[in-house]
């Protein structure tokens, strides 16, 4: 391999200036400057994360269990007196339980694409935030997960969507979509769950031996037990890299398959605005714009706390930004496809839903008394606006550089994703095909306070997650820099 | 099985410095334990390309979880039969999704089983001495190698680790 270097523009938001730096392209990947580190210098700067918390930690955790908090309370009034105590009734059967489920399913997608879909196509800028998102996914999959059991209204017989042998031969409808997606989703979670912790047994077992060697023996017997006896042989590796190479093929194929199958919660039914084959991609794409939208939301502060510049470089983020615009891309087409075939089939039924989501005059709420808003609408033209023409200044190298701008663009990517859940589950239910069957829809405050909560939820475990566990893969950092040699570079 | 160790060990700043000993040690016929901070290919190069038998143990399972996976919603379709809208009572396009799943979920669940599995079984079959296991810097930044012989070779692995600039070797006389 010729030994000549290349030169790359590095651009460093902690400098005032961009600089350039040379980096050998023998050494590391370009762009990563960790992957020039020595094996010794990552594990500090990992063990350095996991130090004692600045008090402004134990702040932003309040703050998120006291979201959690008001979740909880709200939870406990929704069990307690029933599902009449929210806006669900006839004919909106489904509003902000199963927005937030299918919202929270598409957050769970991105840690998974990254995981084991980039992890396949070998893009090496994966490897510093893998781990993190792989935590979100797993937090997502499991705030997710509750939102369909309460919306049963009885949560205490959820597992009467387990086919169980009963004596009363009463088994689970299997060509219905709610149960494929009780199997999709469990499934998911489950594969999730495995994956994660089987990355992590490595890294525990440097934690355990760093433990030691600093001298805090309790903390190296909490990790040993993680650890499980790893010692990073030969055989111990060889068996773990084609395991975790096994896992990347089969949760490749759930990335797209478990969102195909939340989509056909709504494609199976008859109801105008819902039937249609685009859902399956749509929401697929969907997903991993808002799984990678919020792992850029989450990513950024950490990276700002945390000085992980060379860790979390520009590169990663303008990679993962490629991505977003991409993702945002299909779902603007989606959109547009959407409003077309309802033209193009001549359904009335069809062209009324497409009619009424943007220009209807649905459910009314007046904040100030003589001028009522319309929520779906609202949600419509803020879905268009967050998803489709506020990704756009990411074209721009030097917007996607911009770490403010880039943040920013996320969170609103978050909201407009959150509406469009909420778009595609209330306005097809508000208007079907029937006039005397149209309805309207609106959330309780019990309903408002859970939604928060699942926020509240999701961001406690993952900011105890920052603390306890190491927050990239110390492992696949060592396998990608440059490693020790006596006769100089490495052949890649 | 004896898990007495005998032999000698030997710690490595250098990756080239190991796989070079690794290859030196195998034209002698011995199948050395390397220990490494991560993974890395020229180990696997120099130990001859390892292969390990997981994918077959996934395989097999994900056949077995896709069996079920369609025989399940068949069999309950016919447990307690439901004509309904003049829909096939065992309908396979539906059932492909329990299929798909169940072959998803028994895949990973066996193939994460057999990985522990077959970890300790390497490990009984190839164990390491009690100071290579407590010693730390395997995991921070060294390469280690772990050479089982009888006592009449243990002069000759210590010399073959030492020529290749081990930084510390261990004799471990069982």
């Amino acid at each position: 391999m010729a030994s000549t270097t290349i030169l790359e523009t590095v651009e460093d938001s902690s400098r005032s200036l961009p600089f350039r730096e040379e980096i050998d392209e023998h050494r590391g990947h370009p762009g990563i400057r960790a992957t020039t580190f020595s094996y010794g210098q990552i594990n500090d700067d990992m063990l350095e994360m996991l130090e004692k918390p600045h008090p402004s930690y134990f702040l932003l955790v309040l703050g998120f269990l006291s979201a959690l908090l008001l979740g909880a309370v709200s939870l406990a009034i929704q069990v307690d007196v029933g599902i009449g105590n929210s806006g669900i009734s006839h004919p909106i059967a489904w509003g902000f339980y199963i927005t937030d489920f299918v919202f929270w399913i598409g957050i769970g997608h991105a840690g998974t694409l990254i995981s084991a879909v980039f992890y396949l196509t070998r893009a090496p800028w994966r490897t510093a935030i893998y781990r993190s998102a792989e935590a979100m996914t797993v937090f997502a999959v499991l705030t997710a997960g509750l939102f369909p059991l309460l919306h049963t209204g009885r949560p205490w017989l959820a597992y009467w969507l387990i086919p169980y042998p009963n004596e009363r031969y009463l088994w689970v409808n299997f060509k219905s979509p709610l149960a494929w997606d009780v199997f999709a989703v469990t499934t998911y979670m489950s594969v999730s769950i495995m994956f994660f912790l089987l990355g992590l047994v490595p890294d525990m077992a440097i934690l355990r031996d760093e433990a030691k060697r600093r001298g805090k023996i309790l903390q190296a017997k909490i990790y040993a037990i993680f650890a499980m006896s790893w010692r990073g042989t030969n055989h111990q590796w060889i068996h773990f890299m084609r395991g975790y190479l096994i896992f990347a093929g089969l949760a490749t194929p759930l990335v797209f398959s478990v969102h195909s199958i939340v989509s056909w919660d709504f494609a199976m039914a008859s109801i105008p605005g819902w039937h249609t084959t685009i859902f399956a991609p749509y929401f697929v794409a969907g997903a991993i714009f808002s799984g990678l939208a919020m792992v850029m939301t989450v990513l950024i502060p950490v990276r700002v706390v945390f000085r992980l510049e060379d860790y979390i470089s520009n590169h990663v983020i303008n990679k993962v930004c490629q991505v977003i615009l991409f993702t945002s891309m299909i779902v603007g087409y989606a959109y547009a496809t959407e409003f077309f075939i309802a033209w193009y089939s001549g359904s009335p039924y069809e062209r009324a839903v497409f009619y009424f989501r943007p220009f209807g005059h649905m459910a009314t709420w007046s904040l100030t008394g003589d001028q009522p808003v319309s929520f779906p609408l609202l949600a419509f033209y803020l879905m268009i606006f967050c998803n489709v023409i506020a990704p756009i200044p990411l074209w721009r190298k030097k917007v996607r550089n911009n770490l403010v701008a880039v943040w920013i663009i996320c969170g609103l990517i978050n909201v407009g994703m959150w509406f469009e859940r909420f778009n595609i589950v209330g306005s097809s239910l508000q208007r079907d095909f029937h006039p005397y069957n149209w309805g309207e829809y609106w959330p309780t405050l019990v309903e408002v306070g859970i939604t928060i909560g699942s926020f509240g939820f999701f961001f406690t475990l993952f900011a105890l997650f920052m603390k306890a566990l190491p927050p990239m893969a110390i492992m696949e950092l060592k396998e990608a820099a440059e490693p020790p040699m006596r006769k100089g570079h490495h052949e890649h | 099985m004896s898990t007495k160790f005998s032999g000698v060990w030997g710690t490595f700043e250098y990756l080239d410095d190991t796989t070079e000993a690794i290859e030196e040690l195998r034209k002698k016929g011995v199948e050395p334990t390397v220990l490494s901070p991560c993974p890395r290919h020229e180990i696997d190069h120099a130990l001859g390309e390892p292969q390990s038998p997981l994918p077959f143990i996934s395989l097999f399972f994900g056949a077995i979880g896709c069996t079920i996976g369609y025989s399940l919603p068949a069999w309950t379709a016919s447990d307690w039969v439901l004509p309904v809208g003049g829909k096939p009572v065992v309908a396979i396009t539906p059932f492909t999704v329990i299929g798909f799943e169940m072959t998803i979920l028994h895949a990973a669940i066996f193939t994460l089983l057999g990985l522990t599995i077959l970890i300790i079984i390497e490990s009984l079959k190839n164990p390491i001495p009690k100071a290579a296991r407590e010693y730390l810097r395997f995991q921070r930044d060294r390469f280690g190698i772990v050479v089982r012989c009888e006592a009449s070779q243990y002069q000759l692995y210590e010399d073959l680790l030492k020529k290749y600039q081990a930084e510390e070797v261990y004799v471990e006389k069982g």
